[in-house]
């Protein structure tokens, strides 16, 4: 076992592992559900057993189901909206962790995407329930100073400013101008008044503002590999070293966070990505480059997995098994990472 | 009286400028006052002009945030509550489906008419509202001047442009007459809310 901070070349290094852990096992298996072999190689090593890697490539394929947030800002009772969306036909189940969400156990007509309660912004529509944790985990208070530097399409955006009771002031930052679009529309239909919106590489926020944010959230522009039951082209689209350039801009990013945040404040980094080089060596990148910053436990919202301390024969910081992992298989939703960081 | 000092900005193309007297004026003209005072309460005025000129309302400490993104070189995209869209032509002013539910909510509807569900599906479409869709008028109401659309839930669902000068007028109309014509609708959302294949105002 070797120490991350002593691993010189890490895509070298990787490359061999991984490849090297490709046997006949890892190749049938990513024949028969349509994988890459590494990528099966890799769930194995992060998973521990044949059977776990079985259960999660099994949970891939079944659908997600779509979850709905009441949106507070406009809805005086949730209740009410759940009765209007029955009388089209739709069956919600409550989520316990979240109060004011709903899962669509059956669909109604029209589709959730074009009712007029949509319309009227009673409603954030999320492909499933694993978005509505990062704001949850932050937890945003009136008086907060929030950056949310991946924002758009916004649905933690609007989360996070329902959570502030659109007091306190969130700025927004996207660097796509199709995604801005969706990100403004959202703002408006939900009646978000919090929100300062920037079209910006978020890297270049503390170029702007310093360390003047409270709460960071850095849901991080990634490969999306915990997404295989809404796009499954998911299995097959991502190459090894397509994941290490995704890698070098979440390290870019995160650290911008940590510049942006104030002495004492916090940064949520998530990721819908159960790739180890997107999640947990990202932290320790971080945390190699950076000694102003810990993490810190996540709240007891659902029973997340540790995060890993091991990967293919490098020993991680202790202080990642604090992250923490949700698997399709374990918690019934799309997969993700989420680390609480805070600065010194 | 000494000049007003202006926190102004500027970036590709589009000016922005934290003050409102203008679109406060406006709002106290088709709303009345006690309308002014809600729309005060909200916070600061910010207008941004490049190919539209666009209303925001923004917290101080939002307007802060704002003075500094100036201050190096940028705008916001957007920015709180967008209020919405000031013209050189009238009608002046079109306010957004937010502000005007903001407004209603506070003080009351005005300048608005209660449509049925029926006539509410094709307005949704971008369509028009007919006479016979029309269950409720809120006065003041006048000719070519905005008018808001409201369900019969109380949510504005859009806004229009006015064919009647006061709402004494609708007893005169058959039902296939255009009462008002359709300017926004919260259909946008759906339809071009995030593609810019249309205009979203559809007024020149």
């Amino acid at each position: 076992m070797v120490r991350y901070e002593l691993v010189g070349d890490l895509r070298s290094y990787l490359r061999s592992r991984i490849y090297g852990a490709v046997d006949d096992w890892v190749r049938s298996t990513a024949l028969r559900f349509g994988y890459r072999d590494y990528m099966i190689a890799r769930y194995l090593e992060a998973l521990g057993s044949r059977e776990e890697v079985l259960n999660l490539l099994k949970a891939f394929e079944e659908p997600l189901k779509p979850s709905i947030r009441c949106n507070t800002l406009k809805v005086r009772s949730c209740g009410l909206l759940a009765e209007r969306l029955g009388e089209l036909g739709y069956v919600l189940k409550g989520i316990s962790w979240e109060p004011t969400s709903f899962t669509i156990e059956v669909l109604g007509k029209p589709p959730p995407g074009a009712t007029h309660e949509f319309l009227l912004g009673m409603y954030y529509l999320y492909r499933g329930a694993a978005s509505l944790i990062p704001p949850l985990v932050l937890l945003p208070k009136p008086s907060d100073v929030v950056l949310d530097m991946a924002a758009a399409p916004g649905g933690k955006t609007t989360h996070m400013a329902q959570l502030m009771r659109n007091e306190g002031l969130i700025v927004a930052v996207d660097i796509s101008k199709a995604r801005m679009r969706a990100l403004r529309s959202n703002l408006e239909r939900l009646g978000v008044r919090n929100v300062l919106a920037l079209r910006l590489d978020g890297a270049r926020v503390p170029e702007l503002f310093g360390p003047y944010f409270s709460k960071v959230l850095l849901d991080a522009p990634c490969t999306a590999e915990g997404l295989v039951q809404v796009d499954k082209s998911r299995k097959t689209r991502t190459a090894l070293d397509d994941l290490f350039a995704a890698r070098e801009r979440q390290v870019r990013l995160l650290l911008a966070a940590v510049d942006s945040v104030v002495s004492g404040g916090y940064v949520l980094y998530a990721t819908c990505s159960i790739a180890p080089e997107e999640d947990e060596l990202v932290i320790s990148e971080v945390l190699k480059l950076r000694d102003d910053i810990s993490v810190v436990p996540l709240p007891d919202i659902v029973d997340f997995r540790s995060g890993l301390t091991e990967y293919f024969g490098i020993k991680l910081p202790d202080e990642l098994r604090l992250c923490g992992r949700l698997y399709p298989h374990i918690h019934c939703m799309e997969g993700f990472f989420l680390c609480l960081l805070r600065k010194e | 009286m000494p000049a007003e000092k202006r926190v102004r900005g500027a970036a590709g193309g589009i000016k922005c400028v934290l003050a409102g007297d203008e679109v406060l004026k406006l709002v106290e003209y088709l709303f009345g006052p006690d309308a002014r005072s809600v729309v005060e309460s909200l916070g600061t005025v910010l207008v941004c002009s490049g190919e539209f000129s666009e209303v925001y309302l923004v917290s101080n400490l939002m307007a802060d945030a704002i003075a500094t993104l100036f201050k190096r070189g940028y705008v916001p995209y957007s920015a709180g509550l967008y209020a919405g869209r000031l013209r050189r032509l009238r009608p002046k002013f079109i306010p957004s489906v937010s502000l005007l539910q903001v407004i209603y909510d506070s003080v009351g509807p005005r300048r608005a008419i209660g449509v049925s569900e029926e006539g509410l599906k094709p307005f949704l479409y971008g369509n028009d509202i007919l006479r016979k869709s029309v269950t409720k008028c809120y006065e003041p109401v006048s000719k070519g001047e905005v008018i808001g659309i409201l369900g019969s839930d109380g949510y504005v669902y859009g806004v229009g442009l006015s064919n009647v000068d006061s709402c004494s007028k609708l007893s005169k109309l058959g039902d296939l007459d255009e009462v008002a014509k359709n300017v926004f609708d919260i259909g946008w959302y759906l339809r071009g809310g995030t593609e810019p294949r249309e205009r979203k105002y559809k007024v020149e």
